[in-house]
């Protein structure tokens, strides 16, 4: 499922993102177009996996962006700028849904065994399937496995998004995962 | 496979439409429009507060009047810096610009003070002095929003050349 990227490719796209974030800071425009070129569909990813509802997902990324815009001045380590843009999503998301519903409990954390990104990663299933048992899951298991397998953030940046300790995101993920297979298993596709 | 995922995956609104969207948030003209704003309204609340509290014998209407026209200058001033901080905040070009507004607005309203002012009368000391102080501010926000543009500048140059050691930008 998940790919890790080279080493290589991974530091440039880091460096492309502080340059970027630079220039924004700067207050060029040409920054700003380019930023939202290159995450807008991350973040649509993201929230659309997380709302599960195309509407609801669009609205919430405009905000999302705003929030963006607004905050950016005040980003003072350009290198955080994956994690930070995918908390502010993960924010408009949450104030979004407590319109709607009471803030999602948090599960307590659990005794599990601990995963690691070097776990081998299961084989495909077929996406639509992946995609409807994903809009299945309880929201706080389906954001973990959206954030460190959809769109490869480290685990370390994902206790950042999610606002919990390294070791509280590592169990999460691999309860999510845990369930995603039990799901998938039941559905009958083959692992 | 990828294919099938990508279009799951296309966004309703295209980056393009969502820049479209979002054009006004980053334009310098309403961050002008704000900052004039800003200084008008708080020049403005600084005249009639000054007026307000020097002048010996005013009649209580025009009391009444400088008192209300000092509170919606500063209610402008309020709004204009909310909107600044919060709403379209301003990058470190638009802070240069803003900073260079402010000295000129404060420049002129200490020249005002001293040309036109009850000269030598606690007043025209009045005026004059916060003017100065006015000045003296918006040179210090001038000389940090400065400060700010050279270090982002320097930043930005050190990373196009690390980009351009690993093969140019994309």
């Amino acid at each position: 499922m998940r790919h890790e990227p080279e080493r290589t490719d991974a530091a440039r796209e880091a460096l492309l993102d502080e340059w970027l974030v630079v220039r924004c800071q700067l207050g060029e425009q040409a920054a700003f177009d380019a930023l939202i070129e290159r995450w807008h569909q991350p973040l649509w990813r993201y929230l659309h996996r997380l709302l599960g509802d195309s509407d609801a997902a669009a609205e919430t990324l405009q905000d999302a962006w705003l929030r963006v815009l607004r905050a950016l001045p005040r980003l003072r380590d350009p290198t955080r700028l994956r994690p930070w843009l995918f908390t502010i999503a993960r924010r408009a998301a949450i104030d979004r849904l407590r319109g709607k519903y009471a803030e999602p409990v948090l599960t307590p954390i659990e005794d599990l065994d601990p995963v690691g990104p070097d776990e081998p990663a299961e084989a495909d299933p077929d996406i639509e399937v992946l995609q409807e048992e994903l809009k299945k899951m309880p929201l706080i298991e389906r954001e973990a496995l959206v954030l460190f397998y959809l769109e490869e953030l480290s685990l370390e940046q994902l206790a950042e998004v999610l606002a919990v300790p390294v070791g509280t995101a590592k169990s999460r993920l691999f309860r999510a995962r845990k369930m995603l297979r039990r799901q998938l298993t039941d559905k009958g596709v083959e692992r | 496979m990828r294919e099938r995922a990508e279009e799951l995956d296309a966004p309703r609104v295209s980056a393009a439409d969502m820049r479209r969207a979002l054009a006004t948030e980053l334009s310098l003209g309403v961050r002008i429009g704000h900052t004039l704003l800003l200084l008008t309204s708080l020049s403005v609340a600084t005249v009639t507060a000054l007026l307000l509290a020097t002048e010996p014998v005013l009649p209580p209407r025009t009391q009444v009047a400088l008192g209300v026209s000092t509170a919606i200058g500063l209610s402008w001033t309020g709004f204009a810096l909310w909107v600044l901080t919060k709403r379209r905040v301003l990058f470190a070009s638009h802070r240069i610009v803003a900073a260079r507004m402010a000295v000129a607005f404060s420049a002129l309203f200490t020249v005002g003070a001293l040309l036109v002012g009850p000269w030598g009368e606690p007043g025209w000391y009045g005026a004059v002095g916060v003017g100065l102080v006015m000045l003296g501010a918006a040179i210090g926000l001038l000389l940090a929003a400065r400060r700010r543009f050279q270090e982002l500048s320097a930043l930005r140059v050190d990373l196009e050349r690390e980009l351009g050691r690993q093969g140019g930008s994309r």
